[in-house]
């Protein structure tokens, strides 16, 4: 059944293959790469054929440990030491196996006929050297120019990928350049020597929703008037149904269906392909009953930050104000979404609100009492009543600590629970809760994936039996189908138990589908609030018009 | 063709096989067992622990007792005088002869063939208490006669070079164990404390740490040994060397533990237990603690060996324990004249000693590091 499922939805050769003339300037037969790892082999990837032709754009889509990203690297020769490629791979350039070439020929290859670029544009330029140079750099590796001439070239690149005041620029190092800016310069880092093939892998991730869809559109016109081949890997389906041509859905180390993108999320064969097309997320929350009380107010909290700048016998200050005399009100039973660009204060506003960082203006109540001016001490008995869930499950659980002693410290720091016994009790009853089985208290955090470590998150807060949830982006680390899974429990938990969710994201569609109400933030500031479907459908400010548009439909 | 999508709500988790639920113990043991320098050094730090335990079983010779001033290391023959092969191995002692030399007058020493000891494990020879208790006579290797066999020849008093170094071993890690004890309770806590309460006073500690650091430590070492009076028993003389020791090396120590405790401190975990209402207290011994732990390990293994050669530097330059103590730093202290390395070079064999000592634990240390942060 395996291999009648394999021939029906992912071939080896292309579904448009009769409507294509010419040969493809890649095709990938049957690669396999295999990881060696404490304790034996990892499949990294099992069986990945995909063809490209020239001056076309195909997306491979996967979740995170498909093997999307380590098929494209091993098309680059950029594996580590510890990948093997199985021997009846074959990776034909221009109808020549590169898996064969030396690593002169690969050298030779790379960087000139084959480019790429990287998720996290902060790493991937070296911050000792201008970006002119660098790009310089690249040129004279592969072409025989004098220095000026690759100057003006480099010059050219820059206008190119239209980076503003490009002459000034060359001069600058990557610091002095932002996120997006420093991503055009990889983009013109690697279009330096007019490759036939480009490869992004995941370009647009680090980047904010806003600068997403520039960077994207700016590879689009790159690649029809260069006539250039892309392969852009992602894990954004709105991406791939917007900037390519022919998609191949990965799983596992497989491909599991490949088609054009229309006929694809026309009709998705593979169940792992609706799966992962019924996974974007959506519904909405319940409406929560009216008129229902306060749970948390804010007004007028400030909160700044002293940076140092410059200075030599004494250091002068200067004052960054991340949130500036902002108020909210969240009631009983009511998800309230805090929306923005990275930087907007919306995660500092929010620790400050359940007093993890210290306001330096303004008052907060809880549940009408004041708590602007507690100290630590005398917040702890409040504690148990609001909770936080963090972003990255990675960082959020204590890797020396069992997840049995994750979710009872809590219990045991609040004095809830008579005994030991009923603590146990109380830990696998939140467990289970949060859709995790009881059985896991021994076991240790690095056992779990990223979705199971974020309910393990969950469980840690809702043992507690809090009023109200901090949800400081719970779902941006994680995949889209766990994203939805997520999703649904915190709508199931809000339900079952009138929760308050107070939920920071940048995310307008999970925002859709969790908040009733929602405050957008930009430089410590809102600028707009309201009820979600108002926002959403009608935006009054240019900038939530922005932050709208990246999330449902990228190409802003 | 039921693919592996995962139920809407509830997760499947993976079943505990495999290395996956293996305790961290575990882990490290397994890192560290694909690093082969790292075994190396663990099984010669194993090696020299079990040699600085049971010194008496191992030293063939009582240490204390003396005979023929700076006698070179016994050769050990298979043959005879008249080279016939002989079973077991024999060794010839080094005896004053009746002759003089011709030059100085002094009497010459040589090896007395008229003796032969056959040498033998597990011999019988000079009595001591195993642990202070157990009383026993049985030595790994020596003259089966029970007669003293010097391998690494004598020093001056003509006292056993290798049992000597054997019985030193004893005080030379006693005083590296102790003193590193020490610098690592001080600086661990120090650097905790400092490094997560931070502001003001990590200000201040900090400062002192550098105040600390920035001293010259060789003359403040020297300084602080005039100061002990030479009336002052052993024991007290003892732990004066362990207080001089320590009194700069916590420094370094939490230095390294405030720089980790900064990093940790910041960690969501650590904010997830502020949300909980966790005090400090039980932030810093459950969440801060634990994580620094792997690194004060690899630490530890690293600055033995710094005390190590700390304890025979100093003791080369005159500041050592006092005898009838030994040390290693004791025994160099003999070394100090070029004339006496020239003609009796097998008094330098503690450096042997101190060599692989600190090759041994850096080793382990090495290994360690590479094997403690397997997430």
């Amino acid at each position: 059944m395996a291999l009648t499922e394999k021939i029906s939805m992912a071939p080896d050769e292309r579904c448009d293959h009769a409507a294509r003339t010419g040969s493809p300037i890649i095709d990938a037969r049957n690669v396999a790469v295999t990881f060696k790892v404490e304790g034996g082999t990892v499949d990294a990837v099992k069986d990945v054929s995909f063809q490209l032709y020239r001056g076309e754009t195909i997306a491979v889509v996967g979740e995170s440990g498909s093997g999307k990203s380590v098929t494209a690297r091993t098309v680059m020769g950029l594996l580590t030491k510890r990948a093997t490629v199985a021997v009846h791979s074959r990776i034909e350039y221009d109808g020549k196996n590169v898996l064969k070439f030396s690593d002169r020929q690969r050298r030779a290859l790379r960087g000139d006929r084959i480019s790429m670029i990287f998720q996290e544009p902060m790493s991937s330029l070296n911050p000792v050297y201008t970006v002119g140079a660098q790009i310089i750099e690249a040129i004279r590796v592969h072409q025989k120019m004098s220095r000026k001439q690759a100057a003006e070239r480099t010059l050219e690149l820059l206008r190119q990928v239209q980076i503003p005041d490009p002459e000034s620029r060359f001069n600058q190092y990557p610091h002095q350049l932002s996120g997006g800016q420093r991503q055009r310069v990889m983009i013109a880092m690697a279009l330096a020597n007019n490759p036939d093939v480009l490869i992004a892998d995941e370009p647009t991730t680090a980047l904010d929703v806003t600068v997403q869809a520039q960077i994207l559109n700016l590879i689009r016109d790159l690649q029809q008037k260069l006539g250039m081949a892309v392969i852009l890997i992602t894990h954004d389906l709105t991406v791939v149904r917007q900037f390519s041509d022919y998609v191949y859905v990965m799983s596992q180390g497989e491909v599991k269906e490949h088609n054009t993108t229309d006929a694809l999320f026309k009709s998705p064969q593979h169940p792992y392909t609706r799966h992962l097309l019924a996974s974007e997320p959506k519904g909405m929350a319940n409406p929560p009953p009216v008129d229902s009380a306060v749970i948390l107010e804010g007004s007028n909290v400030r909160v700044s930050f002293m940076l140092k700048h410059g200075g030599f016998f004494r250091s002068r200050l200067k004052e960054l104000v991340a949130v500036d005399s902002l108020s909210l009100k969240l009631h009983r039973h009511e998800t309230l979404g805090l929306v923005g660009e990275s930087g907007s204060g919306k995660t500092t506003f929010g620790q400050a609100l359940v007093k993890l960082l210290t306001a330096d203006g303004g008052e907060i109540f809880f549940d009408g009492e004041p708590i602007h001016a507690r100290t630590r001490d005398q917040m702890r008995p409040l504690r148990s009543r609001m909770q936080v869930v963090f972003q990255d499950p990675f960082s959020s659980l204590n890797p020396r600590m069992s997840v049995g002693q994750i979710i009872e410290e809590g219990l045991i720091v609040n004095r809830l629970g008579d005994n030991k016994s009923d603590r146990l009790a109380r830990v696998e009853q939140a467990l289970v809760s949060a859709g995790l089985p009881h059985n896991i208290l021994s076991r240790f955090p690095h056992e779990f994936s990223g979705g199971q470590r974020q309910r393990i998150a969950i469980a840690r807060a809702i043992a507690l039996e809090p009023e109200f949830i901090l949800l400081d982006e719970p779902t941006s680390a994680l995949d889209l189908s766990v994203q939805a899974q997520i999703i649904d429990l915190l709508r199931k938990l809000q339900d079952e138990r009138g929760l308050s969710y107070l939920f920071i994201s940048h995310d307008l569609k999970v925002v859709r589908a969790l908040c009733h109400r929602v405050v957008v933030m930009q430089h410590g500031k809102i600028v707009e609030e309201g009820p979600v479907d108002e926002v959403l459908s009608h935006p009054k400010t240019a900038y939530t018009e922005r932050l709208v548009k990246a999330a449902f439909e990228v190409a802003a | 063709m039921k693919a592996d999508v995962q139920p809407a709500i509830s997760t499947s988790v993976p079943p505990a096989k495999g290395h996956g639920n293996e305790t961290y113990t575990a882990l490290v043991w397994r890192r560290l067992k694909r690093s082969w320098t790292g075994m190396i050094g663990l099984i010669l730090v194993c090696l020299l622990m079990i040699m600085t335990i049971f010194a008496e079983f191992f030293a063939p010779v009582d240490p204390k007792l003396t005979g023929v001033g700076f006698a070179p290391p016994q050769t050990i023959s298979m043959t005879d005088r008249d080279g016939n092969f002989v079973f077991p191995p024999r060794t010839y002692q080094i005896r004053e002869t009746e002759e003089l030399d011709p030059v100085t007058f002094q009497p010459i020493v040589g090896p007395d063939y008229e003796n032969p000891q056959s040498l033998g494990f597990f011999v019988k020879g000079f009595e001591y208490s195993l642990f202070g208790l157990i009383p026993a006579q049985r030595h790994f290797f020596g003259a089966t006669d029970g007669s003293p066999v010097n391998f690494l020849g004598t020093d001056k008093f003509g006292r056993d070079v290798l049992s000597r170094i054997i019985y030193g071993s004893r005080i030379s890690l006693m005083i590296a164990l102790t003193v590193v004890f020490i610098i690592t309770v001080v600086g661990t806590t120090v650097g905790m404390v400092s490094g997560y309460f931070g502001g003001r006073l990590d200000a201040w500690v900090q400062r002192f740490v550098e105040l600390v650091l920035a001293f010259p430590q060789l003359p403040l070492y020297l300084a602080l040994t005039s100061l002990i009076p030479v009336t002052a028993p052993t024991n007290v003389f003892l732990a004066f060397v362990i207080f001089v020791m320590s009194a700069l090396g916590w420094a370094q120590m939490s230095r390294e533990v405030r720089g980790k405790t900064l990093a940790l401190a910041r960690i969501d975990y650590v904010r997830a237990a502020m949300a909980i209402g966790a005090t400090d207290r039980r932030i810093i011994f459950q969440h801060i603690f634990p994580n620094v732990m792997s690194h004060v390990i690899v630490a530890v293994t690293l600055a033995i060996p710094n005390v190590v050669l700390l304890e025979s530097f100093l003791g080369f330059l005159g500041f050592a324990v006092k005898p009838p103590l030994i040390s290693w730093g004791l025994m160099l202290q003999d070394t100090a004249t070029y004339s006496v390395i020239g003609s009796y070079p097998w008094i330098l064999a503690p450096v042997g000693f101190v060599l692989v000592t600190v090759f041994a634990f850096n080793a382990l240390g090495d290994g360690l590091r590479d094997a403690v942060d397997p997430y």
